[in-house]
């Protein structure tokens, strides 16, 4: 339970409005920041609902496939820049994005990882590291200014930070298909 | 019960055999070269000392800033490496069962690229070619030569990581389910924090090149310091960690006590490891071109080293307070009087441990905003890393030769040279009282740093600094002293001192302490938390450096 009160806590933490506005008046961490951090609290508050509801997960959720495709739909979602940008002037749609991430992002990735097997999980992590460079690659490329709200050197900030998130992703997929996992346990 | 018996048939083999004498070798070469860079820089540090207090003046062939150059390179670059790779060869050595030979060989290597370096630095500081101080960034601009020797050393340092990271996984597979070793493990953070270091010197030092040689016209100088700062700080947190090694590990057993909670000393590791690289920002805090916010930041960034650093201070504490109890010490404070002050195994580094407590809060000092404005490139600075590299890191490593050149030349440790090496430990903490004590006031003064001797005209204010400058020539002249003596020790111990058994002091757990956890293990997931950590720091500030670059700077040579 105390893991609840943590998430919940940086919940509400991020729901202020001075700190909500601090971190979306950068677009690399409002992407990269605030939205992981937001994942990351419902990830943490997820262990409240899986003991209060453990019926709805076993029967919506049982090999782990449809929470991963949900989680899946939501983060893509939220990576198209119109959306982001909506948030900052669209008052549904910021509150949308404060529910969407952590209930129906973080809550299912908790569900679903321990559940799904080392394949799909690979599968997860490059259809995501292919997603990033693509991402990456359009922000950094691409020479219009794409939201309204940020510039474009926003812009190519954001989409080096997605090449550097997927080469970290890269590296940490190569060293657990060459270290020896099992002689952590 | 058979993996027990397996491990302590391989300790008694080490104990019957001794230290391995390919393995000594390594070490041995390594740490001569050490010691003679050390003689050679300490010369260095009083010529300059004298000079400045205009005392002394050079000859028209020879310049204040070559000295100086060669000082800081010799002394931060040169005789820290050597010494660390030195010494955490050995404790590899010991606490793995010995080298394996392709290790050898790439320590050998690493050796003899490192040398090849250093001779074409320092060749082209004495030509006069490259009085660009031991920082090296742009718009300073050496010969190309200077920058070549560089890419040999980092070179000869990357060999020294591969040979650490194959020892280390070759023990990891053939000692399944075990822990390594806490030297070993300790050696691993040192050298995968030098390897990701190291790559930001190596993309700076390359595009310095063509730039030094006129082939490409100009230079970005903001993103070329933040690549070395990169580079410089978390080399000063590796002596660091090197330090640490020999507090947690070695002191206790000089004490007689047992080692901390292994599970906190490696998360101190892991978090040295992971969170250093960043800290690198603290040393631009008056650079242009970085914006207020992200300076804002990386204030957090480098104060969070703080938190594996007080955790240390706490952990050192209640070690030496338990080994000084079970000794009778009574009372509040009796305990501090059983602990062995005559042995310079134990006083060297203890004293380097208590001067991080000033040297820690001068870091505070320096990376605070406002007060960074105030020091910012006097001699207050130059007092800051004397006192913490000088004396928190050098006189850790003096400690340890008085037990580590013995073992490693099968020496014994004689009453006189121990009661020498005391009477050096005094010298060297009296010396850099006076010399760090009066560059840090006369810092607040204003005096800066890098600077020849000048009076500014007769300057009022100038000549207020020169009394400081006399103490700090007192204190630089009670220092050369004192490297001399060293020296003499260290000559003494390898080659002179009586045969005998030295054992190398490893400290045991507590009897009821629980074995380190296997996930401290993961260093792969270690490096990709660190390269994520450096990710979010460097990002940001370094693609503003880029897109809004102003125009770039040609090579400058002021001298
Ligand atoms: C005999 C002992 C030593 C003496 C007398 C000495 C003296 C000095 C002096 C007078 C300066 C010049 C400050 C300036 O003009 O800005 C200096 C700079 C410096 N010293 Fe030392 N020092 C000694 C030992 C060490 C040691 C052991 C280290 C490091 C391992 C070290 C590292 C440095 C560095 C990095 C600089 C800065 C160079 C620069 O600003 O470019 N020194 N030292
Ligand atoms: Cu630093």
């Amino acid at each position: 339970m105390k893991q609840f009160i943590y998430g919940l806590l940086l919940f509400v933490f991020l729901t202020l409005p001075p700190v909500a506005t601090l971190l979306e008046s950068i677009m690399i961490i409002h992407m990269h920041l605030q939205m992981p951090l937001l994942i990351f609290s419902g990830f943490l508050m997820a262990r409240f609902f899986k003991v209060r509801f453990p019926a709805f997960f076993y029967k919506w959720n049982r090999n782990g496939i449809p929470g991963i495709l949900l989680f899946s739909i939501i983060l893509v979602y939220w990576m198209i820049p119109r959306t982001m940008d909506e948030a900052l002037t669209v008052y549904a749609s910021e509150i949308f994005k404060f529910i969407s991430l952590p209930f129906l992002a973080g809550i299912p990735l908790r569900d679903s990882w321990r559940k799904l097997g080392s394949v799909s999980k690979n599968i997860v992590f490059l259809i995501f590291i292919i997603l990033f460079i693509l991402m990456g690659w359009l922000f950094i490329g691409v020479d219009d200014q794409i939201c309204n709200n940020y510039l474009r050197v926003d812009q190519i900030t954001l989409g080096w930070g997605y090449v550097t998130l997927a080469a970290c992703m890269i590296i940490y997929i190569v060293q657990l298909i060459f270290g020896d996992q099992s002689e952590f346990e | 019960m058979k993996e027990l018996s397996a491990l302590s048939l391989q300790q008694k083999t080490i104990k019957a055999l001794g230290v391995n004498t390919k393995d000594a070798k390594i070490s041995l070469s390594y740490l001569s070269v050490a010691f003679a860079t050390l003689l050679i820089g300490g010369i260095l540090g009083l010529v300059q000392g004298l000079q400045r207090a205009g005392l002394l003046e050079l000859p028209p062939w020879l310049n204040y800033y070559q000295v100086l150059t060669a000082h800081g390179i010799l002394l931060l670059l040169v005789f820290s490496t050597t010494f660390t790779i030195g010494y955490q060869y050995a404790n590899l050595s010991h606490s793995l069962g010995g080298l394996l030979p392709k290790v050898r060989k790439l320590a050998w290597s690493g050796f003899s690229l490192m040398i090849i370096g250093v001779i074409l630095v320092v060749t082209m500081i004495v030509l006069n070619e490259a009085s660009v101080l031991y920082t090296f960034y742009p718009p300073l601009a050496a010969h190309p030569i200077f920058y070549v020797g560089l890419v040999f050393v980092v070179l000869g340092i990357l060999a020294c990581c591969f040979g650490v990271f194959i020892n280390y996984r070759h023990w990891r597979k053939t000692h399944p389910g075990q822990t390594t070793p806490l030297l070993a493990f300790f050696a691993m953070g040192v050298f995968v924090l030098w390897f990701f270091a190291s790559i930001g010197v190596t993309i700076e030092v390359l595009t310095l090149i063509p730039w030094s040689m006129g082939i490409v016209e100009t230079t970005n100088v903001m993103v070329d310091r933040t690549l070395f700062w990169w580079f410089g700080h978390t080399l000063v947190n590796i002596w660091y960690l090197v330090a640490t090694s020999a507090w947690y590990v070695i002191v206790p057993k000089i004490i007689g006590g047992r080692h901390f909670n292994e599970k906190l000393i490696r998360l101190v590791v892991i978090l040295l490891v992971i969170l250093n690289i960043p800290g690198g920002f603290h040393h631009q805090i008056i650079d242009p071109a970085i914006s207020e916010s992200i300076k804002f930041l990386h204030v957090f960034m480098s104060l969070s080293i703080a938190v594996p650093s007080l955790m240390t201070a706490f952990a050192m504490f209640a070690v030496f307070e338990r080994a000084g109890r079970k000794k009778g010490g009574k009372g509040l404070l009796g305990w501090i009087t059983k602990l062995p002050w005559g042995d310079v195994r134990f006083l060297a580094p203890m004293i380097a441990m208590i001067s991080f407590i000033p040297g820690g809060a001068g870091g505070i000092v320096n990376t605070s905003n406002q007060m960074n404005q105030v020091i910012h490139n006097t001699m207050w600075v130059v007092g800051h890393f004397h006192v913490t590299v000088g004396m928190s890191v050098v006189m850790t490593f003096f400690g340890i030769c008085y037990w580590l050149i013995p073992y490693l030349t099968k020496r014994k440790l004689t009453p006189q040279m121990n009661r020498l090496g005391v009477i050096q430990t005094i010298i060297w903490t009296v010396g850099m009282i006076l010399m760090a004590g009066s560059q840090h006031l006369v810092g607040l003064l204003g005096d800066p740093r890098r600077t020849s001797f000048t009076t500014y005209g007769d300057h009022p204010r100038a000549l207020s600094w020169i009394p400081y400058e006399y103490v700090m020539g007192i204190g630089a002249s009670l220092l050369l002293l004192g490297v001399i003596i060293q020296v003499y020790a260290v000559i003494n111990m390898m080659f002179f001192a009586p045969k005998g058994e030295t054992t190398f002091p490893v400290a045991e757990p507590e009897d009821n302490a629980l074995p380190a956890p296997m996930w401290t293990e993961r260093w792969g997931l270690w490096s990709v938390l660190l390269l994520m950590v450096v990710a979010m720091a460097y990002v940001v500030p370094i693609v503003d450096m880029i897109v809004n670059a102003p125009p770039g700077s040609p090579p400058i040579k002021t001298w």
